[in-house]
């Protein structure tokens, strides 16, 4: 439930159109290189020559259903089917226009997807199961599993130059992503439906398969998870029976996934040839009154909070009302000094040109908290040099009000 | 032009509220206290002491080392670990979402599993995972699932509600776990 207003305690303004350094126009993960520094958000290298390189089991739990299809269990015709749900899932991701690896007008980033047969593809416990093979899983049973826990997935990110896992190739700089896998656990504590089987009476009991396997390959891309309710990224599956957005097209392959999503994968992977989705709004949420942060510690010696950290900040466009994008606020690092600061920055970018924004920032206490995107604060904070940067606990305790931005 | 108002995402909420997801997060599945209590072999009130990482049967693990402070079901040592997948381990990074993170300090209650280690592990992971903090006007104790604030649909009623454990008295919550442990106890008997 959301704190009334009137018991909020501090009284903030949006400042616009500042000029502020670094801050990353999405909530992702991030990393600090180990010789210091930004953190730098992370995501692929891909290239013609060095596409994504992907594969998944085809090895189904034997004794129950794990994923439900249309098609009779254990034939042919069934991995057919989960293999489309599988490639349209990714099609969602290489169907957003102004990316690297938009599927037009940068084909050959994704490699043609493998199959492998072996029960616990992506981990076995037994060997290093970070290998630089890019695997989904449907017949897991990794000690990593808790009761309760159906389905995540593992990314594995460089923190420096030159660090490679498996087949994957040194990396090319720090936060460079080399190894994804998704594992779903087999023992039947939840069932999966491909779009046809969702539709069945049987489906209505199961999750779908694509909304779950949309959003952890938001997070192979390096996505974090979005408090924007409508995007795939939010962090709480639909429930049985029933899936996120549209069903994709050949028209509209990215159909699962909301304007934020866009904004995000944009913002990770962008084409420098987009000329549309080129729009920047930035500024910094600071309290009306600067006293009302002197008691936060100080993030790292010498230096101060001195903004609002946490705060979601939201575009919306502004006469359609649509959520077009929305960043996690409170922070910006200065690219020349390479200092991280909690100031308060925000920014969102690769907004659509000729449209028309309201901005608005809120507490991350309504029904995505800080909890959920944890590692997309703590990163920004790196563990390469013990008590210099302790990220600050977001603030949540604020309701805001906009001073206007200067012509 | 650029034009801003506040809070028009209060609507947002609303709508949410009406309209969200029945699993806390594509990784969990929802369970109640009662489940929770049932599936922990071991609750405790606990304060975090340290973070280290390591490698473990090929994959990076994060083990965090509480003083136990209370046991409220099972039994533990004055000092358990903790394992989760993911961490920091020299040139590599590995992240899994939906796995709680721990600050030295921080007091929490945890839902715990043995793992094959012989350590412990987080009935699924942030749901199991309840931070203690104060309630600013009062300064009583109250708990904080982690994934306490969203709406979740119940598939029996076909409404949503808000079920998770959000500011809580601690004493509140002690008792609901205690008769939560209980019952499970003795539908197992």
């Amino acid at each position: 439930m959301k704190r009334p207003i009137t018991l909020a305690t501090l009284c903030l303004c949006v400042f616009t159109s500042v000029q502020i350094p670094d801050a990353f126009s999405y909530t992702t993960d991030s990393t600090v290189p180990l010789a210091g520094g930004c953190p730098q958000p992370n995501r692929w290298n891909l290239s013609l020559a060095s596409p994504l390189n992907r594969r998944w089991s085809t090895s189904l739990p034997l004794t129950s259903v794990t994923v439900l299809t249309v098609a009779a269990q254990r034939t042919p015709a069934q991995l057919t089917e989960i293999e489309q749900s599988i490639l349209d899932s990714f099609g969602a991701w290489a169907g957003v226009t102004g990316t690297t690896f938009n599927s037009s007008t940068h084909p050959g980033f994704i490699a043609p997807i493998a199959r492998v047969s072996t029960a616990n593809s992506c981990s076995n416990d037994q060997e290093n199961n970070i290998d630089g093979l890019n695997t989904i899983c449907f017949n897991q049973s990794s000690t990593a599993f808790t009761t309760g826990v159906l389905a995540f997935t593992r990314v594995i990110t460089a923190n420096a130059p030159g660090v490679s896992v498996g087949v994957s190739g040194p990396a090319a700089f720090a936060g460079q992503i080399l190894d994804a896998d998704t594992l779903f656990r087999n023992d039947q504590q939840a069932i999966y439906a491909t779009p046809g089987a969702l539709a069945t009476p049987q489906g209505q009991g199961a999750y779908d398969l694509e909304s779950l396997l949309a959003h952890e390959l938001g997070h192979w891309f390096g996505l974090d998870h979005s408090a924007v309710w409508r995007a795939l990224m939010f962090p709480y599956s639909p429930p049985p029976g029933q899936f996120l957005g549209d069903r994709p097209t050949a028209l509209a392959p990215d159909g699962p996934l909301s304007d934020d999503d866009r904004a995000g994968i944009r913002s990770l992977y962008p084409d420098p040839n987009d000329s549309v989705n080129i729009g920047v709004i930035s500024g910094r949420i600071l309290p009306a009154n600067p006293f009302a942060l002197a008691n936060i510690p100080a993030p790292s010696t010498g230096s101060f909070v001195t903004g609002i950290f946490g705060a979601h900040v939201v575009a919306v466009d502004a006469d359609t009302g649509t959520v077009v994008a929305a960043t996690l606020g409170g922070w910006s690092c200065n690219v020349a000094s390479q200092q991280l600061q909690f100031d308060g920055s925000y920014e969102i970018q690769r907004l659509p040109l000729n449209h028309n924004y309201k901005i608005h920032a809120e507490p991350l206490e309504g029904l995505v908290t800080p909890a959920n995107i944890g590692d997309a604060m703590t990163s920004l904070c790196g563990p390469q040099q013990p008590g210099a940067c302790t990220t600050p606990a977001a603030n949540t305790n604020f309701n805001v009000r906009v001073r206007p931005a200067s012509p | 032009m650029i034009t801003f108002r506040k809070c028009a995402v209060l609507t947002l909420v609303a709508i949410s509220f009406a309209t969200s997801a029945s699993v806390p997060a594509t990784t969990l599945k929802r369970m109640s206290l009662p489940d929770l209590s049932r599936a922990a072999h071991t609750i405790v009130r606990a304060r975090c002491i340290a973070n280290s990482t390591r490698w473990d049967a090929g994959e990076i693990w994060t083990f965090t080392t509480f003083d136990v402070e209370e046991i409220w079901k099972g039994s533990a040592p004055a000092q358990i670990t903790v394992r989760m997948l993911g961490g920091k381990s020299g040139n590599l990074t590995s992240t899994v979402s939906g796995v709680p993170q721990f600050s030295p300090g921080e007091e929490l209650v945890l839902f715990l599993e043995r793992t094959l280690a012989q350590d412990f592990s987080i009935v699924s992971w942030v749901q199991g995972t309840f931070r203690i903090g104060r309630n600013r006007r009062t300064g009583e104790e109250i708990v904080t699932q982690d994934t306490a604030a969203f709406a979740v649909f119940d598939p029996s009623s076909q409404r949503f509600e808000t079920t998770g454990v959000r500011k809580m008295p601690v004493g509140a919550f002690h008792s609901l776990v205690i008769a939560s442990a209980h019952a499970a106890q003795g539908s197992r008997q």
